[in-house]
């Protein structure tokens, strides 16, 4: 029987078992309920800058209430215009909250009646208007055609800086860092799953009579397969949920996320996953208990830890540096540093490209290695074994499949 | 037919198997006995691929076993081991298919064998959800649902209540009816005794006896049990080559130098009085054992 069809039986049985499982509801469940709530506090709490206030104006302050308007509704603040009959009246509504604010007056006696604060923005654009409206007064009593003077005063001071901040780098540098921070949690976590997961089949003592039936490398295969897939998929649900939520809350646009980012971070997962699930599964096949797992997935896990902080501190003040270009280059580092080059568009298409190679060829070498600590830990049973054993350099005991 | 040849293993200074040579034929069950370390499950190992010896070979139908036979072979390891959170039925399936067996294929073969083994109605049940026995029951459905050709069981007895020997004891007969050899190691030497065709006594690693029951309790010394009520003390005195071995009031076991004096003894014995009993006295697989493992001879 061919590898392929072996393979598909050992992942699909992998995925199976672990999409079904509780820990894959309740781990999903959760990180979406986390990320949705993240979502929504963003869009309702912390940036609540849709204000949209109900003022009222008297007879006298009608004449402003139009302008008012305009140029609240330039900062973003949605005036809704209410006559109020009269002052009076009009206390009586900002006292009941039927209006936010009541504006009385004209001229320099404009006077804005709140319940306890005005909106800052409201204040503003009042000051402007009432100013203007005195300015315009004054300039018509003493025959100077306003238009006139407003066109003298049609300039803005401008700005020669010397170190501009590129808002569109900064806001491309924040969504490579996003792109590189879910990589990164991603590897790590999935990776971890990837050597519980070999550990099973040696403390379930199942591994002898599977053995018999496929090759170490065929079952190691498999497994990785079959957790990748469920990581995909959970990643796809969790990500999708994000992104709904984001772009219904008006939070962030998937134009603006960048559909080469989004697939370029598909891409590196798939490679990254690759990499170190093959890491990850040589580690922990070397030991036969689950509590062992963590001691000897560690050394792998510093990997990943160092391309974050790598990613933080030296790409992403920087994405264009030699540094970074270099640190972007080595393999087991691209899958967190690459992303964030990549959002910033200072990556030439043939560093991707070599940097895709060199991972692809890193993983061809892993796999022979992996492959190899795997055949030679997976049928000893107990204490952990030696790296040296593992990786067959000690001829005691050596299993044949 | 499966053969093993001039098997030897190591393990640093320990030799776990010296020279180790025996031959299971199709439709016969061989059983493989000896004490905790002696080399059993090390054998298994090697037929099973799991372990490489150092010297000697493994021959399947005359020719060097490969990993593609050893598909074929139903194997219950020392170590046993599932799929705690499966389900009985999904776990058959996919041993079935790692075997080579096409899906639907195999959903048949599993049911099939759950009925046969009455556990139809546990199907659907995580194994850990099983008995002891039961999850067996499911251990060794697991080897067979593939249809192997050769049975390798390493202590399938182990923890069986009767009734689940019995029960195991009948689908071993029922394999081997179909052709296949089956080998299996056991500490119950009665039931090694009772159901295998041929047994094998192994120990520090070398095959110390090796033959049918009958031809195994053969060996020995031979002993007579002679029930003569009356015959006084010393009734045999003067046959020569006659030696008391025990007795138990007036049932004497006296061993003979050889077969020749049996005649001898039977006369004087009818001499002595009347005879109700008059026995060669065979060793069980059991004694058998304990001589070999206390270091007596189990050849002449």
């Amino acid at each position: 029987m061919n590898s392929q069809r072996l393979i598909g039986v050992i992942a699909t049985r992998e995925f199976m078992a672990r999409i079904r499982s509780r820990t894959f509801g309740i781990t999903t469940a959760l990180t979406v309920i986390a990320i949705g709530a993240y979502i929504l506090l963003q869009a309702y709490v912390f940036n609540k800058s849709t204000t949209s206030l109900d003022v009222g104006f008297t007879s006298e302050a009608q004449a402003i209430s139009a302008p008012v308007r305009a140029e609240a509704a330039s900062f973003g603040v949605t005036i809704t215009v209410h006559p109020s009959a009269s002052a009076a009246a009009g206390k009586a509504d900002v006292r009941s909250g039927t209006l936010d604010a009541l504006v009385s007056g004209s001229g320099a006696g404009t006077t804005v009646t709140v319940q306890s604060t005005v909106d800052p923005t409201m204040q503003t654009v009042l000051n402007d208007v009432a100013r203007e409206q005195v300015l315009t007064e004054y300039l018509t009593a003493h025959h100077l055609p306003p238009s006139d003077v407003e066109g003298q005063l049609a300039f803005s001071v401008s700005v020669d800086a010397l170190t501009p901040i590129n808002a569109a780098r900064v806001q491309q540098i924040v969504i490579g860092l996003l792109v590189a921070g879910t990589l990164y949690v991603s590897l790590v976590i999935y990776g971890q799953i990837v050597a519980a997961g070999v550990v099973e089949e040696k403390s379930n003592r199942i591994v002898e009579i599977l053995l018999t039936a496929v090759r170490p490398w065929q079952l190691m295969i498999g497994k990785i397969t079959g957790i990748g897939l469920v990581a995909v998929v959970q990643i796809a649900i969790i990500a999708g949920v994000a992104l709904v939520l984001a772009s219904a809350t008006k939070l962030v646009s998937i134009p603006t996320l960048g559909v080469d980012v989004v697939i370029s971070g598909i891409v590196w997962f798939v490679l990254g996953y690759l990499m170190y699930a093959l890491l990850f599964a040589g580690a922990g096949s070397m030991v036969s208990r689950q509590e062992d797992v963590a001691s000897v997935s560690m050394p792998v896990i510093l990997i990943p830890v160092a391309a974050w902080i790598l990613a933080l501190t030296v790409a992403a003040p920087d994405p264009g540096s030699t540094a970074t270009t270099i640190l972007s280059l080595i393999p087991l580092l691209s899958p967190v540093i690459m992303p964030v080059r990549i959002a910033a568009g200072v990556v030439p298409f043939w560093q991707v490209l070599a940097s895709v190679i060199l991972v692809i060829a890193t993983i061809y070498i892993l796999a022979a290695i992996a492959g190899r600590i795997y055949r030679n830990s997976v049928l000893r049973v107990g204490g952990r074994v030696k790296l040296s054993d593992a990786l067959g350099l000690a001829p005691s005991g050596k299993p044949v499949v | 037919m499966l053969e093993l040849s001039h098997l030897t293993k190591r393990y640093g200074a320990l030799e776990a198997l010296h020279d180790l040579s025996f031959t299971v034929r199709p439709g016969e069950i061989f059983g493989f006995v000896g004490a905790n370390g002696a080399g059993k499950t090390t054998t298994m190992r090697v037929v099973l691929g799991v372990l490489e010896a150092d010297a000697g070979s493994v021959i399947w139908d005359g020719s060097p076993i490969t990993f593609a036979v050893r598909r074929r072979i139903g194997y219950i390891p020392e170590d046993r081991g599932l799929y705690p959170k499966m389900s009985v039925i999904a776990q058959l399936e996919y041993f079935a298919q790692l075997h080579g067996v096409r899906r639907k294929a195999a959903h048949a073969a599993s049911i099939a064998l759950l009925e046969r083994l009455g556990l139809a109605d546990r199907a659907k049940g995580q194994l850990q959800s099983l008995s002891h026995g039961n999850q067996q029951r499911v251990q060794l459905a697991a080897a067979l649902v593939f249809s192997p050709e050769l049975l390798v069981l390493d202590e399938p007895f182990a923890g069986l209540d009767p009734v689940a020997v019995d029960a195991m004891t009948e689908v071993l007969h029922a394999e081997a009816d179909a052709g296949k050899p089956v080998v299996l190691s056991s500490h119950q030497l009665d039931i090694v005794e009772r159901i295998c065709d041929r047994v094998g006594i192994i120990n520090h690693g070398q095959m110390v006896a090796c033959g049918t029951v009958d031809e195994l309790t053969e060996r020995g010394p031979v002993r007579f049990w002679v029930d003569v009520p009356g015959a006084g003390a010393g009734w045999y005195d003067g046959i020569p080559g006659v030696t008391l071995a025990q007795q138990e009031g007036e049932r004497w076991l006296l061993q003979l130098d050889d077969e020749a004096g049996e005649q001898a003894v039977l006369r004087a014995a009818l001499a002595a009085g009347p005879v109700h009993e008059f026995r060669r006295d065979r060793p069980t697989l059991t004694q058998l054992f304990r001589n070999v493992m206390s270091g007596t001879p189990v050849d002449e």
